[in-house]
């Protein structure tokens, strides 16, 4: 049945609240941030009034010969390698947590205690945890892993750095995506589980055969988001290393950011060219995670 | 008819009057409002701003000063309250922002802003370290100086066999080995590479060796420089210089690790004292301080504090005022009293505060340098782009100190980026 003029009256005007809203504050700016790309706007001009100037592809080609703007794009792909790591151990303590063992709500609101912890005292912790004489090393020494005073400072290390920040977001990101999972586990329908340790089905098989593909969508949810915020990573690096040691953390999101907020010596035309090829890469990357995801579920 | 002339002259002047009476007392009541941007002062001076603030405004009735203190976004924020139109009217910036919003274009010249008698009334060093293309953009507020005194732990001396402090920078170097070597804490954290500057320069500075040629471009790989850095490369690998000085502030890394015995001296101002007496009060008691060791070059260097004037201000004048009022020899002497700041003021080298004599390590050390105003001074100019010029001379060092680069290479690599990509 067609909806009638009124109907569809209303359902604009219910809509049009947040329309406005998303178009102010998202759309625009975002179709503008786009457009900035492809302009000159510094310091200079925005202080004297003047619009952005356009000048094509001009930006393109200085990030083109820009050394340092692809060590970020490297270091940012090299950062996707937590994603992985996070999804599958955020899925599995899910799926123990899952369980009604006495205490647990404790273990669920433990693991979530990272998510809400804010980033500065973070890293005072972890460089506590990272330095030379910091615990990690205390702990490699005890047992006797490492001998007396000769552990790395993991942060000031050019082949430690990354990974010693990538743990921090995967610290912070695992009970985030933890409660999704279980979000996603308690949905299953418990008859499904029910009837297939019926036809005798182990654990194993109830794991691979029944949850899993049952938690696709949320699995596909998970790895897309893991995978944007390991791309856009940025708080952790500034923190800790501010892309040191020999640009060994320097990410692709930190050369937008330095271009963006670099004083007055701004550059948002750089800043928003740097941005797209960011975008760019992330849109590829949902790309393949909607292919991989999604249809290897049509599948099964 | 003239008498009706005159009574109408008369009813139309006292109308015009009358109606110009609510205007009046509107001006009356609502005096032009200040809007001051302050730089990490709060909550550790409210008392001192609020008091100098009542204070400008008793001797000016016709302003109210409106005060907010900004912390890390300070600069973005200033940004953005131009784009706005809600610039503040009197803002607090360093000396490199300072250049670089004015070569930017966001601030007013105080030529015409304030009287010669006024600008008179600074140092002209620090006074020239705000002034950009023959305009001076800022009125100095408080300073430091780099060098400074020399902080110094006796204990550790003596127990690495050094009986008189070091006077020179190769002595230092020398006992930063013996200290590390006797006692296993480091002699002294240098600045390697600071954020938002290039320290090695300067050292390449306080050794006499320039930054630029004649002609402006960048000359820092002579053979002296590359020996210079070379110095401090070996005292980097040796590990006679802790790690973390290629991630962290020197002078935050090194005071931090003075009050846990783990460094010996620390070469700066008596900020470090204040941190070291509220984190460990024993260890202050036998802290001792003593003259820097200086460059070859034999000159200070340092920073300091300005107060601007943004050209999208509505209110330059009466911001011109405040600023002066902020930054005037009263009001810096009596900031000076409260925290141990190099006043910029010229009266200030006569000041009978800084002529007391103390055992207490701050009054020593406030005595030393308190006067010393005219010393601030930077050493050398920033360029315009400086984020980019000195992120990567940073990168270059930092190749260096790892070993990834020789000293030679990495001061060749970056006086090549800058002559390539520095802006005037």
């Amino acid at each position: 049945m067609k909806p009638s003029a009124n109907t569809t009256l209303l359902a604009y005007t219910f809509l049009a609240p947040a329309l406005i809203l998303l178009t102010v504050f998202t759309f625009y700016p975002m179709l503008y941030g786009a457009y900035l790309g492809f302009t000159e706007y510094g310091g200079m001009r925005f202080a004297q009034g003047l619009a952005p100037k356009f000048i094509g592809l001009d930006n393109f080609r200085t990030l083109a010969g820009d050394d340092l703007f692809w060590t970020g794009i490297k270091n940012s792909l090299r950062y996707l390698l937590v994603v992985p790591v996070l999804q599958l151990a955020s899925l599995a303590v899910a799926v123990l947590v899952n369980k009604q063992i006495p205490g647990i709500a404790f273990f669920r609101g433990a693991y979530y205690i990272p998510v809400v912890t804010s980033i500065s005292l973070a890293a005072v912790m972890w460089e506590w945890v990272y330095n030379k004489d910091g615990t990690l090393n205390w702990l490699l020494e005890r047992l006797h892993i490492i001998g007396a005073g000769q552990g790395p400072s993991w942060l000031g290390n050019e082949a430690t750095a990354l990974y010693a920040v990538m743990f921090v977001t995967f610290w912070r990101g695992f009970g985030y995506y933890m409660v999704l999972y279980l979000a996603g586990l308690q949905s299953i329908p418990a008859e499904l589980e029910e009837a297939a340790t019926l036809d005798g089905a182990t654990p194993w098989q109830l794991f691979w055969k029944i949850t899993v593909p049952m938690m696709r969508p949320t699995i596909l949810l998970c790895s897309l988001l893991s995978t944007i915020a390991a791309l856009r990573s940025l708080e952790e690096i500034v923190v800790l290393t501010n892309g040191g040691p020999l640009n060994s953390t320097y990410t692709s999101l930190m050369y937008v950011y330095n271009k963006a907020f670099q004083g007055f010596n701004f550059d948002y035309g750089m800043a928003s060219a740097a941005g797209l090829v960011v975008a760019a890469f992330g849109l590829i990357l949902s790309f393949l995670n909607f292919r991989f995801f999604r249809d290897n579920g049509a599948q099964s | 008819m003239t008498s009706l002339k005159r009574n109408l002259t008369l009813a139309f002047a006292l109308s015009l009057s009358l109606s110009a009476l609510p205007a009046a007392q509107a001006q009356a009541s609502s005096p032009v409002e200040v809007t001051f941007w302050s730089w990490y002062l709060s909550p550790k001076f409210d008392g001192y701003l609020k008091d100098t603030i009542s204070a400008f405004e008793a001797a000016n009735p016709g302003i109210k000063v409106k005060w907010f203190d900004k912390q890390d976004s300070m600069v973005q924020d200033f940004i953005s309250s131009v784009n706005l139109g809600s610039a503040p009217d009197v803002v607090n910036l360093n000396i490199d922002e300072t250049a670089k919003a004015a070569q930017n274009g966001f601030l007013a010249p105080l030529e015409g802003l304030v009287s010669r008698a006024v600008l008179n009334s600074y140092y002209p060093q620090p006074l020239s370290n705000f002034a950009s293309l023959g305009q001076h953009y800022g009125l100095p507020w408080y300073g430091w100086l780099n060098e400074g005194v020399l902080v110094y732990n006796p204990d550790l001396l003596k127990k690495a066999g050094i009986n008189s402090i070091p006077k020179t920078m190769d002595e230092m170097m020398d006992a930063a080995r013996k200290i590390k070597t006797a006692t296993g804490a480091y002699g002294w954290v240098p600045a390697l590479k600071d954020p938002n500057t290039a320290s090695m320069l300067g050292y390449f500075n306080a050794d006499g060796l320039g930054i630029y040629g004649a002609d402006g471009k960048a000359v820092f790989n002579s053979s002296a420089h590359v020996a210079l850095l070379q110095k401090y490369i070996e005292l980097f690998k040796g590990g006679f210089i802790p790690e973390d000085a290629l991630r962290r502030e020197a002078f935050q890394l090194g005071t931090e690790m003075y009050a846990q015995n783990k460094v010996a001296m620390i070469i700066g101002g008596p900020q470090a004292l204040t941190r070291i007496r509220d984190n460990n009060k024993d260890l202050y008691a036998k802290t001792a301080v003593g003259v820097a060791p200086l460059g070859k070059a034999k000159i200070q260097t340092g920073g300091g504090m300005a107060l601007v004037v943004p050209k999208a201000s509505k209110h330059t004048k009466e911001a011109a005022m405040f600023a002066a009022f902020m930054t005037n020899n009263t009001n810096q002497m009596t900031f000076a009293k409260m925290v141990p700041i190099v006043p910029t003021t010229k009266a200030a080298q006569n000041d009978p505060f800084f002529k007391q004599k103390s055992s207490d390590a701050i009054s020593k050390a406030t005595s030393m340098i308190g006067a010393q105003g005219r010393f601030i001074n930077p050493g050398y100019r920033a360029p315009g782009n400086s984020d980019d010029l000195y992120k990567n001379f940073n990168d270059n060092i930092e190749a260096a100190m790892l070993g990834k680069k020789t000293a030679q290479q990495a001061l060749d690599d970056s006086v090549a980026f800058w002559n390539a990509n520095m802006k005037k």
